[in-house]
């Protein structure tokens, strides 16, 4: 039993904390992708899907009290479909697409919603309220080491030099900029209206705008600009605020469903996960999960680095993304060729999902066949998934 | 009726514009920046499609100058809060707004059309009654009254702030001949009271009393210099703190002033006065040559000093005046100073100075005999009142002894005589005083200090004591009793005051011993105690020094002993049956921050430097304090608090060494507590002020309290954030192993301990000995040892 992307959408993708959507709720956000998504499927009798599958890193405060079931009910005008949130931090919305896809391939679903949502305005990474067992904290306190440290172990163990960094990290906003220059994205985002009171002049007023923009890249970025800005994490550290992903906000959601769903709603499938693997890696170098996940990846699904034609590459870091690319010789003209997460930002549990949005539209403008999302994730861990359009 | 100020207008954003405006919002007022409208506009202005209409443009720069002003090191304002106080407006839209202010304070530049123009329109649109001052440094005030309302000219003076207003003490008052003498007294009282200023009043001459005396001093120096065979840094090292004068003593000031400045003021007072001194303000051949150079000192990089960088390290080379070439000093020596090592009264080292039979003494003979003459024949040209003259230079420039106090302490008959005998002369009244019986400029008597007055030819009440507490003045007949780190004062009323008095008043066993004495004596026979002195700094901490031998000895007991009984003494401050108060001023570090968290109040001076600084020495806050920031930690708990979040704000403070700006900072950093304790701007006032809260403590029935046995602790709960956050400031370099090692030690003793159960309540005696257990684990520390010792022998913080 196969299960086939049927339709996806994405927000654009706001900075955090002062970005446009700073104070607008992931779980808004998110409902508004899933209602336009839906949007495009009106034949399907909407109490009759199975789940709305939501992955996310931080799912406390506004991302609490299991979101999933919160945008069920709010994207769903019915109170019979059920909603789950998954968390496996900044995979979590690849996650949530291998979930539903297994539930379907095992014949237990046929309709699935999956995708990530985060707020990183709202919810600062590590949560609300970070209670680090103490025996472990004592024992192994690089089991919670923050991500810029670990960016920095990446780069001290693959002796990276900064201006590589740099220069990649460059790269990447440029080539970000010119994608949407040239409305590559323009498709697949899901315009938000952002509704605002604000205090002026003593009293509250009322503002309103549509979002549609991706806007972390910064115009006129340069190897020179980004080589001025202080190291962010160590005193004598690489990684800076320019060579690292951007805190973001946003959603992703897919449209997962069964070869019976296709038949009966007649459905066009746009894409199949082939397969998904996640590897564990020491902690202190999350930063390298890929470059266990991917040969994972490739050897269950009885391939190689060569049937391949796009990978998306969550840039966490321009150390990691050095230090996967180099180690397993990653083909440069197929890596983020829309630019990763540098440039555009990584909304953490929304990551997976919008990089599965993006990669589909790619492959789709290309004229491809498979693409790869692979990404590291917090307290080492390598996430790897391939998609085949159909 | 009573004068009040709320609203404070300040026109003109410049330097001292903007830190004037600053300083009044420091004390709680509503101020008014003002400045004028720029003619065109930016680029960047234009390219965002502003015109000259919007109102960002036209309150372009005051915005800048009030920006540039925040952002300035030492910080302009108490509390960065503080300056939402402010608001910005320009002459032509907002000048009308000065008709519901209080005082309007004009500080444009330095032009008398400019100012005229200014106060013309501030007559148009204030209200009647209103202050009007403005601040200048050089520009006649009878000049700037021509022409104005009748109710103008009478509430309009003078008041010139000295650069920093913050920071700088000084302010002179000047009045013309047509100032309300009701504007002078409320102006007086309010510039000490509320702004925390020295005011003095002056007269309505060139550069008025400071800028006079002050610049006469430097440019007879300069004009004399090749007379002393003296290098640069040796003048500035006898200039300097042996005379009780800033560090940065003569040349050192002087470029950090600017010589174009310096030789403004100079030029300014030739043109306009001509007195027998008037040669001395003339510019020497190689100060004119240094401006041809615009060699103009700090702001060019190079003036009397220059900073170079041989093999990597900095140094400062000095000018050679015949050569005009810079070259590097030898280190200043002199013979004098092993004479007057140990003494630490400035008034008893002056006369050995003069003695001196050296190069040393005869600079100084020369300088202080042109001083001396110069000074008494100002007077009554500057002002009738010789105290006003020391009260210019004590609070303008610093100089811990002014002229006619130096005088007195190298004795005003000999003096004349010798200055006779070298060829200067003191001005006549000086002689008639001494013919009078006089032998001294001021005199103490009762707590309460005279000068001599010369109309009167006898001594004179200094006004503005009543009500106000002066150690230096109590000293002679109220100290009880003493040891070599402290005196214990009678403050009367019942109330005692033990003032430290050891380097940098650390705390040792001296200080101990008397601050345990001082509370046995207020317990037995007075009502209360505070604790406060005028030395430079409130307290540098506990001595490390006595640490440091007994770990080194390995007296692990003795120290053991040591540690409790500075906790003992601290925990006396507030567990004692008399109300405690701390009134601190400078710095509070260390054991000094300990001994202000431990009383039952603090009032502390606006100016307070608060901080438990231990972790720099390799130690955590050993007396008392960390156990007190768990206990506050406690206390301020909510239900449904993060209590880790909580836990780190606080924890941060020590883990940091954060020092407080000001006594405001302080409660935010949580040395001082919100709702109890108090921030004083007037230093003068504050010694009174602390006595007259003990006795209302006293008044409203002080029961002594119980040590506490309900803190709550949030035990295990912190305990991993501790860990990984120590490991992640060491892996990024910021800290090093043994900071780590510290880091984990104050979490272990501000968490309480590893206990399960979070809001688990504990005693104060058990955090104590948390405490103790993990500052001796420290000091058998290697690094810690090594750390206390680079304290000791350099100065400097050692991170190990």
């Amino acid at each position: 039993m196969n299960a086939y992307i049927v339709g996806g959408y994405r927000s654009a993708i706001g900075k955090a904390p002062k970005g446009t959507l700073r104070f607008t709720r992931p779980d808004d956000v998110a409902a508004a992708v899933i209602r336009h998504l839906m949007n495009d499927f009106p034949q399907i009798d909407k109490s009759k899907i199975d789940d709305v599958v939501v992955g996310n890193a931080f799912p406390e405060a506004e991302s609490g009290f299991n979101m999933g079931r919160m945008l069920s009910l709010m994207s769903m005008d019915t109170v019979d479909v059920p909603g789950s949130t998954i968390n496996r931090f900044c995979s979590s919305g690849i996650e949530s697409i291998a979930i539903a896809s297994s539930k379907i391939s095992a014949g237990i679903a046929d309709v699935i919603i999956a995708g990530g949502a985060e707020s990183m305005s709202m919810i600062n990474m590590g949560g609300w309220r970070l209670v680090p067992n103490p025996e472990i904290a004592k024992n192994n306190p690089k089991w919670y080491l923050s991500m810029g440290l670990t960016s920095e172990m990446v780069a001290r163990e693959y002796k990276q030099k900064r201006e590589d960094l740099d220069a990649f990290s460059a790269k990447s906003v440029a080539k970000a900029i010119h994608a949407i220059d040239s409305g590559y994205f323009k498709d697949q985002i899901v315009p938000i209206t952002i509704k605002e009171n604000y205090y002026e002049d003593g009293k509250m007023k009322y503002r309103e705008k549509i979002f549609d923009v991706d806007e972390g890249p910064r115009r006129g970025t340069t190897p020179e600009t980004l080589s001025k800005l202080r190291p962010a994490f160590a005193v004598d550290g690489l990684s800076t605020a320019g060579n690292s992903s951007q805190m973001s906000d946003g959603a992703g959601f897919v449209l997962v469903v069964s070869e019976k769903a296709l038949k009966q709603y007649n459905l066009t499938p746009i894409a199949r996960l082939v397969d998904y693997q996640v590897a564990g890696v020491e902690p202190y170098k999350m930063g390298v999960g890929p470059i266990a996940a991917i040969p994972k990846v490739l050897k269950h699904a009885g391939m190689t680095l060569n049937d391949i034609d796009l990978i998306e590459l969550n840039e966490a870091f321009a150390t990691q993304s050095l230090a996967v690319i180099n180690t397993l010789g990653l083909n440069t003209d197929i890596v983020n060729v829309n630019g990763g997460a540098i440039a555009l930002g990584h909304p953490l549990g929304a990551t997976g999902a919008k990089l599965t949005v993006q990669i589909l539209n790619e492959l789709r403008r290309r004229n491809k066949k498979y693409g790869m999302v692979t990404m590291c994730i917090g307290s080492g861990q390598g996430a790897a998934g391939i998609y085949e359009l159909l | 009726m009573n004068r009040r100020i709320k609203k404070v207008a300040v026109l003109g954003s410049g330097v001292m514009g903007s830190g004037i405006a600053c300083h009044f919002a420091n004390i709680g007022a509503e101020v008014l920046l003002i400045d004028i409208v720029p003619r065109e506009l930016t680029a960047a202005e234009a390219a965002k499609g502003l015109t000259l209409n919007d109102k960002v443009v036209r309150n372009r720069i005051v915005n800048n100058a009030l920006t540039a002003a925040l952002k300035s090191k030492p910080s302009p304002i108490y509390l960065k809060s503080f300056a939402s106080r402010i608001t910005t407006g320009n002459f032509d839209d907002d000048l009308e707004k000065i008709k519901d202010y209080d005082w309007v304070i004009e500080v444009v530049i330095e032009r008398l059309d400019i100012k005229q123009a200014v106060l013309t329109n501030v007559d148009k649109y204030r209200k009647n009654g209103s202050l009007i001052t403005t601040n200048t440094s050089g520009i006649s005030i009878e000049a700037m009254i021509e022409g104005r309302s009748e109710d103008f000219q009478k509430h309009f003076c003078g008041t010139h702030f000295f650069n920093p207003p913050r920071y700088l003490q000084l302010f002179e008052i000047i009045p013309s001949s047509k100032t309300d003498a009701q504007v002078l007294e409320f102006l007086t009282d309010f510039a000490s009271r509320f702004l925390g200023k020295t005011a003095v009043l002056a007269k309505d001459t060139p550069a008025f009393i400071a800028n006079r005396i002050g610049t006469f001093s430097i440019m007879e120096l300069f004009n004399n210099v090749n007379k002393f065979d003296l290098t640069i840094s040796e003048i500035d090292k006898l200039t300097g703190p042996v005379i009780g004068r800033a560090k940065s003593a003569t040349f050192r000031t002087a470029d950090v002033v600017g010589l174009d400045t310096l030789v403004h003021v100079a030029n300014n007072i030739k043109e306009t006065t001509n007195d027998e001194a008037n040669a001395s303000f003339s510019i020497p051949k190689y100060l004119q040559k240094m401006l041809d150079n615009n060699w103009l000192g700090s702001k060019t990089k190079q003036g009397f000093f220059k900073k170079v960088v041989v093999d990597g390290k900095k140094k400062f080379l000095t000018l050679d005046f015949n050569t005009l070439e810079y070259k590097e000093d030898p280190k200043p020596k002199f013979s004098v100073f092993e004479k007057t090592k140990g003494i630490n009264d400035l008034a008893k080292r002056m006369p050995i100075f003069m003695a001196d039979k050296g190069k040393a003494g005869a600079f100084y003979r020369a300088s202080f005999y042109s001083l001396f003459q110069f000074v008494s024949n100002r007077i009554p040209e500057i002002t009738e009142d010789i105290y006003k003259v020391d009260d210019a230079l004590n609070a303008g420039f610093g100089w811990k002894l002014g002229p006619f106090q130096t005088w007195d302490a190298v004795g005003v008959e000999a003096t004349v005589k010798a200055m006779e005998e070298n060829g200067y002369k003191a001005n006549q009244w000086v002689y008639d005083m001494l013919e009078a019986g006089i032998k001294s400029f001021y005199k103490i008597e009762k707590g309460l200090k005279y000068y001599y007055d010369l109309d009167t030819k006898d001594y004179k009440l200094i006004p503005g004591q009543e009500g106000r507490l002066s150690l230096e003045l109590l000293r002679p007949t109220n100290v009880i009793w003493e040891n070599t780190g402290v005196s214990i004062f009678d403050l009367g009323d019942g109330v005692l005051n033990v003032e430290f008095h050891t380097k940098m008043n650390t705390i040792g066993q001296d200080v101990l011993v008397g601050l345990n004495k001082a509370i046995d004596m207020a317990e037995a026979d007075y009502k209360a105690l505070v604790i406060s002195n005028e030395g430079d700094h409130f307290s540098a901490g506990a001595n490390v020094g006595m640490i440091y031998m007994l770990a080194i000895e390995q007296e692990w007991e003795d120290l053991n002993m040591a540690v409790q009984w500075f906790q003992k003494t601290t925990m006396r401050m507030r567990y004692s049956s008399i109300p405690v108060i701390a009134a601190p001023h400078g710095m509070a570090l260390g054991g000094g921050c300990e001994i202000c968290m431990h009383s039952d109040k603090v009032i502390a001076h606006a100016e307070t430097y608060m901080g438990l600084v231990e972790f720099g020495v390799g130690l955590i806050p050993g007396g008392g304090g960390t156990k007190e920031f768990a206990l506050r930690l406690g206390d301020g708990l909510q239900n449904g608090d993060i209590r880790t979040n909580a836990f780190l704000n606080r924890y941060l403070s020590i883990g940091q060494a954060k020092v407080s700006t000001s006594a405001y900072e302080a409660f935010d950093l949580g040395y001082l507590r919100k709702g109890q304790d108090e921030v004083i701007v007037s230093r003068v006032d504050q010694l009174a002020y602390a006595k007259q809260t003990a006795l209302q403590m006293v008044d409203k029935g002080y029961i002594q309290p119980a040590p506490r046995n309900d803190i709550k602790v949030i035990g295990n709960e912190a305990m991993g954030l501790v860990y990984v956050g120590a490991d992640g400031f060491a892996e990024g370099h910021y800290m090093s192993e043994h900071d780590k090692l510290i880091a984990e030690k104050l979490g272990w003793v501000m968490a309480g301990g590893e206990i399960s159960s979070p809001l688990t309540k504990v005693s104060e005696q058990y955090l104590l000995d948390l405490e103790r257990k993990a500052f001796m684990e420290l000091c058998m520390q290697r690094k810690t040892l090594e750390r206390i010792q680079s304290l000791i022998t350099t100065g400097k913080i050692l991170r190990n």
